[in-house]
């Protein structure tokens, strides 16, 4: 009897998850009257607003990551080792963007950086550009933080730091060839979380204006009928080949920890 | 002393851009708010979300929170609970996980395209249910650009979320409290009403929190799902933002800050609850 | 009438038996440990008891009640578990009154009830606290009150002691023992602690590999094993080989030493034993050489080869005394009593 229920509530699940998935294949197939064809396909990859915004959401994304990795190791690692009682402090800093809509943050950046402000930033595309960029690497934050600082957790950072400090080893050296080597796996999986967010964003690039790829996405769906459905197919693609790095690389990283 | 003024600098990169890009927009949205156009302190701003307009917009936005909150958790739990304890085989769990982890993230546009392609007026789903039952859904008053189109189709990424925060929790029931309440003299029942609820009374409720939190802050599922045609707070801060069609700069900020009380306070719930749970779990 | 009474029980997991043929039976307020290694069946047993698993075959009377199929929850027992199990959500109060709360007893009764378990435990002031703001010993005492509260007709202990460090174990032992005196209940005490067993039971069954390899008072099982496996986990035993000279008069030879041990033997070959405190240099017996000396407060412990085996002999401490050095040559006997004689 219980068993049945938990079958019943697993398919019910399955059924809810599924059709989605299917109807938005299926619906992607249905371009051409009368038979299923990659039509829609083939109309969304030869589109150039397409190549043109995926190409800058990718990059964003990229950069983003970069930011990302900047800002957050050299800061846990230096919390961890020289300012243990400042990590509550950072820690909550970190999850703040899970608290504050993004909406209200781009709002603020508008109002802040505008074109009669002491940085004028949204007064030139390139201003505009690397506005977005912090805005992502503030969006990547909280799964950026937590991530390394589990990472580093692993390490015995202060022995690390001392054994390289006794071979003459500058800070930039100790963070750039050690530390982050050692944690890598840790912002690989950050660095695919950040990826599955900046790649589909659609309120700040849109408020911003931005050619990104969520605006681009929103803008097809408001105007065509069965591109949006390929669009979404290649979205979830993207989503899950992230997810699914996300998993080989902690299961890889778990071999060779029990390995040693 | 020295010592400590050197140690600082490591951190101001970080707090530099917090400061940067987090905090000062932060302020300066919900200064603004306490702003009027000359710059005076002023508590009109929120007087003013009282009209009609903003009191249902936030009704509605908390109404679309609060049912894929409820929902979320009810469906979330349900599954979590056939995988951890319903005699489920065991490899029913790994998939899920993992697909939670996915599904979770796949919030947006994309989401919004998918449930088009579902349940639009020529969805499959809509579609099939047509042509083999005869049932014509949107004649019968659904509607996927309504509260309940918009609440099926946040469920996606919240029901995935309560599974992963949830499962741990369930797993962290001790077969040993279900034995003891039993050898006690307890039915299930009372296993449940008295121990295991209780137990996991901190980690529903902070998760149902963070649930609300999550879909109130939702912009792009609900607008490119919608349009302009629902007008959740989000929406319309976003119409707002891109043309102010408040004819108020300062009513906006006013609304943005109270996006931010809301969404503070379920996350405040949430952070209180959740120390309470792992001090239990200990 | 036996109290409770286990009646050829049996359990097997898929292909895997894990009870084999279990029977036995307690007298009102006589308390039994099973005693055994790790993955001999006394937890299951002890489960079976319980209600948690139920048996293959066989069946569980209490007080001539068939309690076989009934659910744990009907059958009036109480259970304390290795890692306590308290309630988190509950105090103190809250947890050793659950049994009389789900049973509907009044508030006002209730607590008069509680109270006088935590004063039966010794922690009357602690009924506000939490389990989390308990040490681990006191949480272990508040368990043994949940499960006392409803007045059970067995109580069961499934290695109450393990988890807890050993100056409280050996405390927490004794309360037990005391506190099941002083209300006569019928206890079964699961334990791999030989040591604990022989301390508190009025009667141990020392199980092996699914079977009850001896049932006995503490000094029948320490002094007479049955078995060779019960010699061997039962304290620590010095073993020789020998060889049965004379079977009518007793005569045995090990390692070129005659041994004379006044009862029947069997012919061929049998194992000879004997405890550490037994053993005793002595003018005549078996050769040996001392390997080392401890001290340990009331004894010294001689370690001593003896041909291929390693021997214990424990003496007590008397001041004065000369003891044998590390590389001496001694002989080593016993008293013909005090000789175990194993099958080989």
């Amino acid at each position: 009897m219980k068993r049945f229920w938990s079958w019943a509530a697993i398919a019910f699940g399955a059924i809810y998850f599924l059709l989605p998935l299917i109807g938005t294949i299926e619906f992607s197939l249905r371009m051409r009257r009368g038979e299923y064809s990659l039509d829609a396909y083939a109309s969304v990859l030869a589109d150039p607003n397409f190549r043109a915004t995926f190409g800058y959401s990718v990059v964003m994304a990229l950069l983003t990551i970069l930011l990302g990795v900047l800002i957050v190791v050299p800061t846990a690692y230096w919390v961890r080792l020289r300012l243990p009682r400042l990590r509550p402090v950072i820690e909550f800093i970190t999850l703040l963007p899970l608290v504050i809509p993004a909406i209200v943050v781009v709002f603020g950046y508008i109002r802040l950086y505008n074109t009669s402000s002491v940085l004028p930033l949204t007064g030139t595309a390139t201003g505009t550009n690397i506005l977005l960029l912090c805005g992502y690497a503030m969006l990547a934050l909280p799964y950026m933080y937590r991530a390394v600082d589990t990472g580093l957790s692993t390490l015995d950072v202060r022995a690390l730091t001392e054994a390289a400090q006794s071979l003459g080893a500058g800070w930039v050296g100790i963070i750039g060839r050690l530390i982050l080597p050692n944690v890598l796996g840790a912002v690989m999986s950050g660095a695919f979380l950040s990826f599955a967010i900046v790649i589909g964003e659609f309120t700040m690039a849109a408020l911003l204006n931005r050619p990104a790829f969520g605006p681009y996405m929103q803008l097809l769906g408001a105007n065509r009928a069965y591109e949006p459905a390929a669009l979404a197919v290649i979205a979830f693609g993207v989503t899950w080949g992230c997810m699914g790095l996300l998993q080989l690389i902690s299961r890889l990283l778990g071999v060779r920890k029990t390995a040693t | 002393m020295k010592q400590i003024g050197w140690n600082w600098l490591g951190v101001v990169p970080f707090f530099a851009f917090a400061l940067l890009f987090l905090v000062l927009p932060t302020m300066n949205i919900v200064i603004g708010a306490f702003q009027n156009p000359q710059g005076e302190f002023t508590l009109r701003n929120l007087a003013g979300l009282s009209s009609p307009r903003i009191v249902d917009s936030f009704a509605i936005s908390i109404k679309v929170s609060l049912a894929t909150a409820i929902l979320g958790c009810l469906i979330g739990f349900a599954m979590a609970a056939a995988v951890v304890m319903g005699g489920l085989p065991g490899w029913v769990k790994a998939p899920l996980m993992t697909f939670s982890g996915v599904a979770s993230n796949f919030a947006g546009v994309p989401l919004a395209f998918a449930f088009i392609a579902t349940l639009g007026r020529i969805g499959l789903v809509t579609m099939l249910l047509r042509q083999w039952f005869g049932i014509n859904i949107y004649a019968m008053g659904f509607n996927l650009l309504s509260f309940w189109g918009l609440t099926l189709t946040y469920l996606f990424f919240q029901i995935p979320l309560m599974i992963l925060i949830i499962t741990p929790a369930l797993e962290g029931l001790k077969r040993e409290w279900r034995e003891a309440a039993e050898v006690l003299g307890a039915s299930t029942g009372q296993y449940w009403r008295m121990v295991a609820l209780p137990i996991l009374f901190p980690s529903l409720l902070g998760t149902f929190a963070l649930l609300f939190a999550n879909s109130f802050g939702a912009v792009a599922t609900a607008y490119a799902l919608t349009g302009s045609s629902l007008s959740i707070v989000p929406i319309m801060l976003f119409a707002q933002i891109r043309g102010d069609v408040l004819q108020d700069p300062h009513l906006g900020y006013a609304m943005a800050f109270g996006m931010i009380v809301v969404t503070g306070l379920a996350n405040l719930a949430y952070v209180i609850m959740r120390s309470r749970a792992e001090r239990w779990m200990r | 009438m036996s109290f409770l009474v286990l009646d050829h029980l049996r359990k097997s997991f898929g292909p895997t038996r894990v009870v084999d043929d279990f029977s036995l039976s307690v007298d009102k307020g006589e308390f039994i440990s099973f005693l055994g290694p790790s993955g001999c069946g006394k937890t299951t047993v002890l489960r079976m008891v319980a209600g948690f698993e139920a048996p293959s075959d066989g069946r569980i009377l209490i007080d001539g009640q068939d309690v076989t199929r009934l659910r744990p929850n009907q059958r009036q027992i109480g259970m304390v578990f290795q890692a306590y199990a308290l309630f988190p959500n509950l105090t103190v109060a809250g947890n050793v009154g659950f049994g009389l709360r789900v049973a509907g007893v009044p508030r006002a009764a209730r607590a008069d009830r509680v109270a006088e378990m935590l004063a039966l435990i010794g922690l009357p002031d602690l009924g506000g606290r939490y389990p989390w703001q308990l040490s681990g010993g006191q949480q272990q005492r508040v368990a043994l009150a949940r499960a006392l509260a409803p007045s059970p007709r067995v109580l069961l202990l499934d290695e109450p002691l393990s988890a807890l460090d050993a100056k409280i174990r050996l405390s927490l032992r004794n309360q037990i023992r005391d506190i099941q005196q002083q209300l006569g209940i019928t206890t079964i005490f699961v334990t791999h602690d030989q040591e604990e067993a022989l301390s508190i039971s009025d009667r141990i069954v020392v199980m092996h590999r699914g079977i009850a390899d001896q049932t006995g008072t503490p000094s029948d099982i320490y002094n007479h094993p049955a078995t060779g496996f019960v010699a061997g986990f039962v304290g620590t035993l010095n073993r020789f080989s020998a060889e049965v000279v004379d079977p009518v008069a007793g005569h045995v030879r090990v390692e070129g030493a005659d041994i004379a041990l006044g009862r029947l033997l069997p012919p061929g070959r049998v194992t000879l034993a004997a405890r550490p405190e037994s053993l005793k240099v002595a003018p005549e017996g078996i050769p040996a050489r001392i390997t080392g000396v401890e001290f340990l407060g009331s004894v010294h412990r001689l370690r001593a080869r003896a041909g291929g085996a390693e021997l214990v002999l424990d003496r007590f401490n008397a001041p004065g005394e000369a003891l044998p050095r590390p590389g001496d040559h001694v002989r080593i006997s016993a008293a013909p009593a005090a000789w175990l004689v194993l099958p080989e």
